[in-house]
């Protein structure tokens, strides 16, 4: 029986959807799937855990309660536990926490990984990955002692397996990790964080001013939907960096992403061309994404947009 | 102190990708400095400026046309370069232990920072392996950047936009994101500096690493498919709306 | 019955577009086909729609002279249509040519006082005082970075420069062709696109019309080839026009960088359109306070003709495809910073890759051709956006003409400039001309 784990990120206390992706591409004949958990164990998870095939969840604790948020001790508590446990094969998101924690056990533990994984095959240790701004998909193959793998959010569907999980509590003093965390500066707006969103609304250099982004927030808000920016936005001031989608900036592979005043450029498109459904509203009938999208809207956003939000609100009771 | 900064050649974010042999690319297009390591070598070159006793040294490993983006960063107000010279790119616990050993042999690293990811072929590792060899702390995603004796105070991006406020102490490795700082470019004069400064070339084999026994290695790589037809919504404004609805509805399934 | 127009024009850029309003306006049902997506969506979009009077030729000077009264009074030419995109703007910055090697300056200067354009003669001290970023050595032969002679200290200065207050550039050209085409519709003239012509028929020395690439035949009686970069592959389309044509068309790659101004320096609102023979380029201030830089084709830099299709669909490999290449970026970045050295230079190349539909002698060829009914405004070599409604008057009155009789190439058309008064022998443009070395076989025309 080979012991598979998965590093789970909790938001809020609730599992964050695109960790089922990533059970999913984990699961496989004579396999146990272990989720590591870091979240305190103020939720129990076991039930929608063990919907996608989580055999066992371990809860990963300090000597005397929760590990506060830190990347080099959460990395340590979790190649603990690995080695308690006899894990060498562990997979995680491609997220901002999983950016910061996987390539760490990865470095102490001398391992390969591989980051951004859109495809596993986990029984050849093959994993598919865009490169080159996803202009290329490689196929590589890793070999080592352990091997980790970060999964791109959304990149792979999740499918219920329901099995019983069941919780373990594994408690562990991890040395002093040379970092401390001073702080947690929240944003401004905390809306849905763009690389896990479902839906993405975006403006370009069509949204004229920083003002009229407005309009998508509100549009945003009624789909569960993040709001994100092309790189002519950011570089014109309208909406901080962290908006920014693209090859310098976010990528993201929602089910729907919405592109309003976007022209598309081979940038812009490097972060978001994996979405399950591009839908574009552009006045430029020459504009690139046009083209390169799966449903144009060739319309002046303005007029579309907040007809959307009505509409909306009208399917949501509030009109 | 002594400052190093790693950085890499890679193609044009515009280039055309052509795959030529199974796991290679066709290379005669446009290279540029790795975007993030810009904010790196800005950084540095900041950090020199504001203490004056700081030296900079770009590290770069690449095939000999690499040294293009040596030169960039030497532009850019790094002293001096070191050239890993591979016609064959390795992956990354190789690259990371040739950096780490030239490194080494080359001076005492303060700090080192490397763009958080590079562009090509987006590992989002070596800065943590430079600091698994070297025994150093890591923090990478740096959007802000203060140093204060042998202490440094860094903010990183998390998600949504938030930041998490951390601080570690000298000698350390920070991976710069965008956000860090604004790189201000050279001007031919410091261009034409920079073809005089030094640069130091070390073939990997001369490095003698030691070889890890774990790897990674790109069997394949194939143009990804652009397959979506575009289709245009017509009608009003209204009507285009209904249908972007339905879309939403019934063939995305994000809207109940 | 396949449809009928009275005239079919092969492109909808910043020249077919004006040709068919103004044959639209003489009463002619208009058709203009385009295979892209848009009006002026091709080599027009990329065009650095720079308004400047100096050319070659005192006829060159006249035209843009001419053309520059078009743009200061665009919405009086469209006849006041209303565009849903907005209209093109001209922006007067007035263009300064340095006096130097690389300008027949003292040429122009000639042309200028024969046709009476305005213009100031500067010495160094008024040139800096006005553009206090410029360095005004002399630099003199343009090189490449790759010699290291580029890089030796130079010694003399240059003598001040010729300075046009009328002139600078239309801030979005493939606009100001989106606002042609809205004022052409108003005159019933019609546009298709995403068409492909791929075969121009004709009879008995006559044109009948084109047939797309779905099979759909359109039929006219006159067909202009407008085509830009692709005019030479219409030319051979058409019966004996290819072989009857002494100035031939080939498809140039030309590369535009974008570099940011100085640190403190307000390009955008305060610089000057500039011709800069010393170095090979000229340069105008662009959106986001950059610095479009053109290269004016000196000729230690290579030329790559190439196949306007392959170009496009990014197939030509290094240097021959529609991307920017560093040597280039570097060449003409370096250049600019030569004269401006506090210019910042990013690594990243940043700008637009287009063509030049060149003719061999970089002077256009407006006329009529060897197969009756078919009519060429091609060979623009990156230096007729400037003219384009001057094209668009001259081409209808030229089709006009000849379609009521005129021999053109025995008796040429005397053109009359509308706002300069001025008229024009339009066999100036001929296809039979022997190859006018007068011109300065670059983009300066």
């Amino acid at each position: 029986m080979e012991k598979v784990g998965i590093l789970i990120e909790v938001k809020a206390d609730q599992i964050k959807k695109a960790n089922y992706g990533v059970i999913t591409a984990a699961r496989g004949r004579d396999r146990q799937l272990y989720a590591f958990l870091l979240d305190g164990g103020r939720a129990d998870h076991k039930l929608t855990l063990g919907r996608y095939g989580i055999h066992k969840i371990i809860e990963i604790a300090g000597q005397e309660g929760p590990l506060e948020w830190n990347p080099a001790t959460w990395a340590q508590a979790v190649i603990e536990a690995m080695e308690y446990f006899g894990i060498r094969t562990l997979l995680g998101l491609t997220s901002s926490q999983g950016k910061d924690l996987l390539p760490r056990i990865a470095a102490r533990l001398d391992a390969p990984l591989v980051m951004d994984c859109i495809h596993l095959n986990l029984a050849e240790h093959t994993v598919r990955k865009p490169q080159y701004s996803g202009k290329t998909i490689a196929t590589l193959k890793v070999q080592g002692g352990h091997c980790i793998y970060g999964v791109r959010p959304n990149a792979i569907a999740a499918q219920p397996a329901p099995c019983e999980a069941e919780t373990v509590i594994y408690r562990t003093a991890p040395a002093p990790a040379g970092l401390t965390v001073k702080a947690i500066k929240q944003a401004m707006s905390a809306g849905v964080d763009l690389s896990e969103a479902e839906i993405i609304i975006a403006g370009g250099r069509g949204m004229e001013n920083g003002e009229n982004f407005k309009i998508l927030f509100e549009c945003a808000a009624l789909m569960g939907a993040a709001v994100g920016a092309s790189r002519a936005a950011v570089d014109a001031d309208w909406v901080p960096y962290a908006m920014q989608v693209g090859q310098t900036g976010v990528t993201v592979s929602p089910k729907v992403y919405i592109a309003c005043g976007i022209s598309g450029s081979v940038q812009h498109f490097a972060g978001m061309k994996t979405a399950g459904l591009i839908v574009a509203i552009n006045q430029d009938l020459t504009a690139a994404i046009i083209g390169k999208c799966d449903y144009a809207i060739v319309a002046d956003l303005f007029e579309i947009v907040p007809r959307l939000t009505r509409k909306l609100q009208a399917l949501d009771g509030r009109i | 102190m002594q400052i190093y900064v790693c950085v890499k050649h890679v193609p044009d974010t515009a280039a055309k990708i052509t795959v030529k042999a199974p796991n290679q690319i066709e290379e005669a297009i446009t290279f540029i400095m790795n975007p993030y390591d810009e904010n790196a070598i800005e950084e540095a070159v900041r950090i020199k400026k504001r203490r004056g006793d700081a030296e900079v040294i770009a590290v770069t490993l690449g095939k000999p046309a690499a040294e293009n983006t040596l030169r960039s960063a030497l532009a850019m107000g790094a002293d001096r370069g070191i050239l890993i010279l591979t016609e064959d790119p390795p992956d990354s616990l190789v690259t990371a232990r040739a950096l780490t050993v030239a490194i080494e042999q080359d001076g005492t690293p303060d700090i080192i920072f490397t763009g958080k990811e590079s562009i090509d072929n987006a590992g989002f590792q070596t800065m943590y392996r430079l600091a698994a060899a070297l025994d150093m702390t890591v923090v990478s995603n740096v959007a802000a950047f203060a140093l204060e004796g042998k202490r440094v105070v860094v903010e990183c991006q998390m998600e949504g936009g938030a930041r998490g406020v951390i601080e570690l102490s000298l000698p350390c490795v920070i991976g710069a994101g965008k956000g860090l700082n604004k790189p201000s470019y050279p001007t031919l004069p410091a261009i034409m500096q920079a073809r005089r400064k030094e640069v130091k070339r070390i073939a990997l084999d001369s490095l003698r690493i030691e070889k890890p026994s774990a790897r990674a290695d790109i069997l394949e790589l194939k143009p990804a498919v652009e397959a979506r037809r575009a289709q245009q919504l017509k009608g009003s404004a209204e009507e285009v709306v209904r249908q972007l609805i339905r879309i939403l509805r019934e063939e995305a399934r994000v809207i109940e | 019955m396949n449809p009928k127009y009275d005239a079919i024009i092969i492109g909808a850029g910043v020249i077919g577009s004006p040709i068919a309003y103004e044959l639209a306006q003489m009463g002619y049902q208009t058709l203009n086909i385009d295979k892209l997506a848009g009006p002026g969506a091709g080599s027009t979009a990329a065009s650095c729609a720079i308004v400047r009077a100096h050319y070659s030729t005192e006829d060159g000077v006249a035209m843009a002279y001419e053309g520059f009264k078009y743009w200061l009074d665009w919405e009086n030419y469209l006849g006041h249509v209303k565009d849903e995109k907005g209209l093109a703007k001209f922006m007067n910055t007035g263009s300064i040519l340095l006096k130097s090697q690389g300008h027949d300056w003292r040429k122009v200067k000639k042309h200028y006082d024969a046709v009476g354009v305005k213009y100031e003669e500067w010495d160094n001290q008024k040139i800096n005082a006005m553009v206090p970023v410029y360095d005004l050595h002399e630099y003199w032969p343009v090189k490449r970075p790759e010699d290291p002679a580029f890089f030796h200290e130079p010694t003399q200065m240059l003598a001040g420069a010729l300075f046009c207050p009328e002139g600078g550039y239309v801030n979005d050209p493939e606009l100001s062709v989106h606002n042609i085409m809205r004022a052409t519709e108003t005159k019933g003239g019609q546009f298709i696109f995403n068409a492909t012509v791929v075969e121009v028929r004709s009879q008995d020395k006559q044109v009948l019309g084109v047939t797309l690439q779905d099979g759909t035949r359109i039929d006219a009686p006159v067909v202009v080839n407008a085509a830009g970069p692709h005019s030479f592959k219409i030319n051979q389309m058409a019966a004996g026009v290819w072989e009857g044509c002494n100035i031939k068309t080939k498809a140039l790659r030309h590369e535009v960088m974008h570099c940011p101004s100085p640190e403190g320096y307000d390009y955008l609102n305060k610089g000057y359109h500039t011709s800069d023979g010393d170095v090979g380029i000229y340069y105008r201030p662009e959106v986001g306070n950059m610095f479009l830089i053109g290269s004016e084709d000196p000729e230690c830099d290579p030329q790559e003709w190439v196949d306007p299709d392959e170009f496009y669909a990014g197939q030509g490999g290094l240097g021959r495809d529609n991307q920017l290449t560093e040597a280039q970026w570097k060449a003409q970045c370096y250049r600019l910073a030569r004269r401006i050295p506090t210019l910042p230079i990013p690594n990243q190349p940043k700008g637009v890759c287009d063509l030049y539909d060149c003719s061999d002698d970089w002077i256009p060829i407006y006329d009529k051709s060897d197969l009756k009914g078919f009519y060429m405004a091609i060979g623009t070599s990156g230096n007729q956006y400037k003219n384009a409604p001057v094209v668009g008057a001259m081409m209808a009155e030229l089709i006009d003409a000849c379609e009521k009789g005129l021999d053109h190439d025995q008796q040429p058309l005397q053109f009359k400039l509308r706002n300069i008064g001025r008229s024009f022998n339009v066999g100036f443009f001929s296809r039979k001309r022997a190859i006018n070395y007068a011109s300065s076989f670059s983009v300066n025309g």
